[in-house]
This record gives C-alpha cells, sequence and structure tokens, in this order.
C-alpha cells in the first residue's frame, strides 16, 4: 500500500461525510511528513452545515494518527464564518 | 471588544475556558414522574422525531410533563438564556437532531452542556456525523459523552420512517440516561 492510498485511506469516511454537506475534501503534502486538508464547496453546498474548524482539525488530526503523517492545517471555503 | 473576547463569543465550539468535567450528571434510574425538555435545533424532523421518542417514553416509562424548547440556529451551541432556562424547568433533556456536520457537533455540545449542569441528556445524531459529533465531545474535553446515532437520513423521511428512528432511539436513550425501570 503506498502512503497516499494510506492518506486516502484514512480520510474516506470523512470525505462521505463532508460530502453528505455538499463539501469536497482533498489533501495535499506540506513536507516530508505533513499534510494539508482542503474542504471546497461544490454547488450545492450547505454552508450552515460546515463543521467547526477546531472539531474539524479534531478529527483530521486523528484520522491521519495510523498514516506516516501529521496534519499541519484545515483550509476551509473562502468565506467560511466556522 | 478585545479580539481575545470577540473570539470567545463567537467560538462554534461552545468550549467555555476550564469546561473540561467529563462527568456524567446523576442517572435517574426511573423516568416516572420527570419533566423532559424536548429541544428541537429547527432541522426538518426535529419536532417529529421527538415528539414520537416523548410519546413513547410517556407510554413505557411514565415520564410526567414534556416541555418543547427551539433553538434559534442548529449550528452552533445553545444559547445561554435558552440553556439556563431549561436547566431550571426540566428533569432531563432530550436534544435532536444532528444530520448535518455543524448541527451534529452543535447538539453533542448541547448534551454536555446540560451534563455538566446536572441534567442528564440524550443527544440524537444521524450516523453519518457520528464522526462529527464524537470530535466535538473530544474537543470539549469529555471524549466520553455517549449520543444516540439514529440511522442516515432523517431530514427527508416521511412519517412513518421517522417512527422507524424513533424505534431506534429509544433504546438507546434508555441505556445512556441508566433507565432500568418500567413505569
Amino acid at each position: 500500500m503506498s502512503e497516499t492510498t494510506s492518506v486516502d485511506d484514512a480520510l474516506a469516511s470523512f470525505r462521505e461525510m463532508m460530502a453528505a454537506d455538499g463539501y469536497l475534501l482533498t489533501w495535499d503534502p506540506a513536507g516530508e511528513d505533513k499534510v494539508v486538508v482542503r474542504i471546497a464547496a461544490t454547488d450545492g453546498a450547505c454552508e450552515d452545515c460546515l463543521v467547526p474548524l477546531p472539531v474539524m482539525t479534531n478529527i483530521m488530526a486523528k484520522a491521519l494518527a495510523p498514516t506516516a503523517y501529521e496534519l499541519d492545517h484545515v483550509e476551509l471555503p473562502p468565506g467560511a464564518t466556522h | 471588544m478585545t479580539t481575545s473576547t470577540r473570539e470567545a463569543l463567537l467560538d462554534p465550539t461552545g468550549a467555555a475556558e476550564g469546561a473540561s468535567d467529563g462527568t456524567l450528571s446523576p442517572r435517574p434510574v426511573t423516568l416516572k414522574g420527570l419533566t423532559v425538555g424536548l429541544l428541537d435545533n429547527t432541522k426538518p424532523n426535529s419536532t417529529l422525531l421527538l415528539d414520537e421518542i416523548a410519546a413513547d417514553l410517556k407510554r413505557d416509562y411514565g415520564i410526567g410533563e414534556i416541555k418543547h424548547y427551539v433553538k434559534d440556529y442548529f449550528g452552533t451551541p445553545i444559547k445561554d438564556e435558552l440553556f439556563q432556562q431549561i436547566v431550571a424547568e426540566v428533569d432531563i433533556v432530550i436534544t435532536a437532531v444532528g444530520d448535518c456536520g455543524s448541527c451534529s457537533a452543535a447538539t453533542v455540545a448541547d448534551g454536555i452542556m446540560f451534563e455538566r449542569a446536572g441534567i442528564p441528556t440524550v443527544s440524537i445524531t444521524s450516523d453519518s456525523f457520528a464522526m462529527s459529533g464524537q470530535a466535538m465531545a473530544d474537543v470539549q474535553g469529555f471524549p466520553g459523552f455517549q449520543f444516540v446515532m439514529v440511522q442516515h437520513p432523517v431530514a427527508s423521511l416521511d412519517s412513518e420512517h421517522i417512527r422507524g428512528r424513533a424505534d431506534q432511539a429509544v433504546p438507546e436513550a434508555l441505556r445512556i440516561l441508566g433507565v432500568t425501570e418500567v413505569a
């Protein structure tokens, strides 16, 4: 299993959860051992449904724990009020 | 207003500084005669789901008065004025429904606030948003807070299917409340 697959697997269930509210989750490496998680709104996104940033950060950090990576930070859609 | 004050007021997690008590309020064992507060977060079908659950608890467990409360916004924890009113008026709280990211987190945050105020509380989310609810419990310093997860979705269901969700929720609610005595 590649490291990329490992991160994808680790974030898969949260990706599904975000999709239920109309958000798209992606990630990129940030240095050798960290990743940045990005949340983008789709056309049907529920703006008021977005998980608050501290909660989202908690979820991502835990989700990545079994991987070789740590969370660098989470980026919310532009204008997100949470 | 200082920046730190503004941030505290706008904190969507509702996590107050020093609020780290992870101890449940005393469990009631029996619901007979207890006043139950139903806290509706305004999400579709919240009212119906709460009413169905309360009807079961009235019929089978002898709860007393049922009081209805409505939050003004589902995405953030309950405001203090309504929170204080509920704490003063009821013995237990049931709150629903967390079927989105923010509202599932807020529903759990509300439950934790009531538990810390000594009110046994059942927070109800849909299972698709269990991670959001659990993460809020972690952020609040109450990782062991248990909440009811019913099958997703809730908002789009008709009354017959909401009845089914209530059937899922009641046994779990009783377990969380520590109720062992049937009326």
